[in-house]
């Protein structure tokens, strides 16, 4: 609880996430080393999400590794500091209890090995039902009190997700992860091979087919005549421009009803404080806009070709090195180690996107009653609530005031915005070498494929600027766009180098016009890494600084092959 | 309202395991796939039931198992001399006569659908489940009344001493052994084998392994003669050949098949064409789709027909190997698994 002053009244204001806030002094009692998740958390959460994520991504993760009996770890523990979530590993103590663990986890684990499909489309089936189940309810006509079951129910659906989330990536990357070991002992590559990457590419995925119906309607959109009107709007005025436009209405009508079905998203994948494509299909139309500047057929579906052709030659040729007794084991594992990029890609669609699209709209629900009773002042103050406070006002709004604590940790959370959160927290004495060392011996395949991801192997001889790993192999050379927010993608040019901390499913679409990418953090189930390989474009990953020190129209070569980063131009 | 006992094979499907047998009703499934069958007509159990109903036969055979107490059991030489008895007895009754009649009307309309009053055909046993000893093929066989011979020559193989030994073993009825019975045209076999949606030595799912020699399916089927060997590889339909010199083959002659040996202009050629070969796989994939699990089939390429209405079905079954592959392919991986927490 702290004591705050708004407008010179005494506020006591609760902390964002009730149990979970970061406490120096305990928490480094209990671990040497909370890292930031600076995929997720950068730039700082709002409350309400914060709320969220730390609450139930902690639970679907000691949930997952519960579930499969992960031998040695037991989940994650996260901490909410200043916007930022914090975690930290929950490792197995005795050797006695490993032991134990491992016994389950032989059993826990073989579905995903016999029937990995089956597995993941239940628990999708799951999900989706119960997304239907929140949309069943008319928001506008319901009474209080259904609004707020429905808010509680989101709360439920937000821990589902979590669970399946957790369960379903902590099994897959173990069969990943064995895949890449048995490469590095059988072939002698890994999975910043260019070799392994065309083993596990030329496959489709939901986010992908969200991009080709996008390419579809634009189109359509040509073959109506709006070709022109589109490409003349800025990206503000696109949904107007079309509307307004001879056969537009009908287009736009058809457009929403795709959004509807596939525009369960954000720009930003962990927030839930702009726009969905529902809400908004300014960022669905820019990337239609953008298919249009480029040109030219959905190429992606070519490459997949071209892709598919080449992991046929490479699985035929890595098939060859291997002992004819050896080649069925192998071949189920490669099997398992092609669908982990599929569920990469998938689980941020129908996962991530699409609860937190739920979300939005539940909170959303909840604050237009509250603005109506005049708890709070408009709608989207809800994310610097949090449920309890969201609880007491939702049946009837109109005995409270919310607006101080709004108020309040509006004032703190932009204060948070203003400093970036510091990438670890060490208890004295305990350093970043060590705090790897941890993560590295614990075995965890989130640790080793997320958080750790491939250390770039720095050669001097190349003379580079930046080195980073490859997730995709290749040579580019061309203008660099630095990214920092989702709203700046409709500002990339075809034919650039994309610069970005992270990516994101909304982002797919750029990459088919643009010549490579460069991320700050990635691994190679990450998200750039993935579609670059797709879209046969070069990939270099784990830079730390990209962002930082190269420049929007900076002339920069880059080699994903050597892991290498040259600024042409100073 | 007598009881149904003969049907078109387009009437028959898996459902029908029970009524006509699995072969009749897998080849019933294949017609409504849309595969090319060899058409033809089936006996169902009903027709078995009704032979040893209406000529006292069951009963007979009934008592006389009874009579030879427990000790069958134990001794194989009184199952022999068992399996002797039942089937003389069987042979020593011949079918009613409505029955020989609706067997040859069947016969004749079968003939007269193909334009061959003669029509050879093959005369199959179709048991609901496979038991050793049963099964019983008669092939080139022409007219009803040799029709009707073989169909109780199949019906009496259900009192083979291996069968006979089964029944006991198991602790099944052993007077009562109901089969269906296939009969189906002649294909003019110009080459013939089988294919499987599974590698069997290693449970691999990823290939298909086709094998054919000239002549009827007979040669491959029985194992006599090594084959032309193609895997194809399901995904890129790419072909690697083994192909073996075929000396010897299976051929009809008057009344049956005889083996015989392969004109030398024909023993180092592959036996089929690549476009047979990919035909071959594309049926044998949408079947194991439809199915659900690899599957094992016999094909012949008809001599007479253009491609691909000559690429004729006979058999298509659930291809038994490796789900003990699999398992140890799991077992492998699960604990490999296990050992990554252990570095």
């Amino acid at each position: 609880m702290t004591n705050v002053n708004v407008q010179n009244r005494p506020v006591k204001l609760s902390p964002a996430v009730p149990g979970f806030e970061f406490d120096e002094e305990a928490d480094l009692a209990q671990s040497p080393a909370w890292f930031l998740d600076g995929t997720h958390s950068v730039p700082p959460w709002t409350p309400l999400f914060g709320w969220f994520w730390i609450n139930f991504c902690r639970h679907g993760m000691q949930y997952g590794a519960e579930k499969l009996s992960l031998p040695t770890v037991k989940g994650w523990d996260w901490r909410f500091k200043n916007g930022g979530g914090y975690l930290t590993l929950l490792l197995v103590k005795t050797e006695e209890e490993k032991r134990q663990r491992e016994e389950r986890f032989r059993v826990a684990i073989r579905p995903f090995v016999e029937n990995y499909d089956g597995l993941w489309k239940s628990q999708l089936d799951e999900m989706l039902g119960l997304y239907g189940g929140l949309k069943k309810l008319d928001l506008d006509k319901a009474s209080n009190i259904e609004v707020l079951d429905n808010f509680e129910q989101t709360i439920n659906v937000c821990r589902r997700m979590w669970e399946v989330h957790m369960y379903m990536m902590y099994g897959t990357y173990t069969a990943y992860i064995l895949f890449e070991n048995m490469c590095r002992e059988l072939l002698q590559i890994d999975d910043t091979h260019p070799l392994f990457h065309k083993l596990i590419i030329g496959f489709d995925n939901k986010v992908f087919q969200v991009d080709k119906r996008i390419w579809e309607f634009s189109q359509k959109a040509s073959k109506l005549g709006l070709g022109d009107i589109i490409l003349k709007s800025e990206p503000e005025n696109l949904a107007k421009n079309i509307e307004a436009a001879p056969s537009g209405k009908k287009f736009m009508a058809a457009f929403r009803e795709f959004l509807n079905e596939d525009g369960w998203r954000m720009q930003r994948m962990s927030e839930m404080n702009m726009p969905t494509w529902i809400e908004d299909p300014t960022p669905a139309l820019t990337n239609l806009k953008q298919f249009l500047v480029k040109g030219g057929g959905f190429n992606l579906e070519q490459e997949r070709v071209t892709r598919s052709k080449e992991r046929e030659a490479a699985e035929k040729e890595v098939l060859a090195k291997i002992a004819p007794d050896q080649r069925g084991w192998f071949t189920t594992l490669l099997r398992l180690a092609q669908k982990s990029g599929v569920f990469s890609e998938e689980h941020d669609h129908y996962l991530d996107l699409y609860t937190h699209a739920m979300m939005r709209r539940s909170a959303l629900a909840v604050g237009r009653r509250l603005t109506g009773g005049g708890a709070i002042d408009s709608a989207e103050d809800i994310f610097f609530l949090i449920p309890d406070e969201i609880r007491k006002a939702a049946i009837n709004p109109d005995q409270f005031d919310l607006k101080p604590i709004v108020e309040a940790r509006r004032a703190e959370w932009q204060e948070w915005c203003k400093t970036p959160n510091p990438p670890v927290i060490l208890k004295e004495g305990f350093d970043m070498d060590q705090a790897m060392g941890v993560l590295v011996k614990s075995n965890d395949p989130i640790a080793l494929k997320v958080v750790v991801g491939s250390m770039p192997v720095i050669r001097p001889e190349l003379k580079a600027d930046l080195h980073g790993t490859c997730g995709s192999p290749g040579v580019a050379e061309g203008l660099a766009r630095v990214i920092l927010s989702e709203d700046q993608l409709a500002d990339v040019q075809p034919g650039e180098i994309l610069i970005a901390a992270t990516t994101s499913p909304s982002w797919t679409p750029v990459f088919s016009f643009i010549k490579g990418v460069v991320v700050d953090r990635g691994a190679s189930l990450s998200h750039a890494a993935i579609v670059g390989r797709e879209y046969g474009i070069p990939v270099l990953m784990n830079v730390f600084v990209g962002t930082q020190q190269i420049k929007t129209g900076q002339r920069i070569r880059l080699d994903a092959n050597m892991g290498a980063l040259y600024l042409l131009d100073k | 309202m007598a009881k149904k006992w003969i049907y078109a094979l387009e009437e028959l499907g898996q459902e029908h395991l029970e009524l006509v047998g699995k072969k009749c009703a897998n080849l019933g499934e294949m017609t409504k796939l849309g595969m090319r069958v060899p058409p033809g007509f089936a006996i169902s159990v009903d027709g078995f039931e009704k032979y040893m109903k209406g000529t006292g036969l069951g009963k007979r055979i009934e008592n006389y198992f009874v009579s030879q107490g427990d000790d069958l059991r134990k001794s194989i030489q009184k199952q022999m001399g068992a399996s002797r008895v039942v089937k003389d007895l069987i042979m020593a009754t011949p079918l009613p006569t409505d029955m020989a009649e609706a067997i040859e009307k069947n016969y004749e309309a079968l003939c007269a659908r193909c334009g061959d009053a003669n029509l050879p055909v093959a005369v199959r046993s179709s048991g609901a489940v496979s038991m050793p000893g049963q099964m019983e093929t008669y092939l080139n066989v022409r007219g009803s009344a040799e029709v009707t011979r073989r169909v109780l020559e199949v019906w009496e193989s259900t009192f083979n001493t291996r069968a006979i030994a089964f029944r006991l073993e198991k602790g099944m009825p052993v007077a009562k052994a109901p089969i269906g019975v296939a009969v189906i045209k002649m294909v003019n076999a110009k080459s013939a084998g089988v294919v499987l949606t599974v590698v069997p030595t290693n449970g691999d799912e990823d290939n298909v392994v086709i094998e054919g020699n000239w002549g009827l399916g007979e040669s491959v089927v029985s194992g006599d003669i090594t084959p032309d060997n193609f895997i194809v590889n399901k995904a890129s339909l790419d072909i690697e050949y083994k192909l073996h010199k075929k000396t010897k083959w299976v051929v009809p002659t008057g009344n049956g098949t005889a083996k015989a040996d392969v004109p030398s202009h024909l023993q180092d050629i592959p036996c089929l064409k690549d476009d047979e070969i990919r035909e071959l796989v594309r049926i044998a994939l949408n079947v194991e789709k439809h199915f659900g699990v690899p599957q094992d089939m016999e094909w012949v390429v008809d001599q007479d027909l253009p491609f691909p209405e000559n690429v004729i079905w006979v058999q298509a079954r659930q291809a038994k190997f490796t789900a003990k592959r699999k398992e140890a392919d799991a077992d492998y991986i699960v604990d490999q698994m296990t050992r990554l927490f252990r570095r």
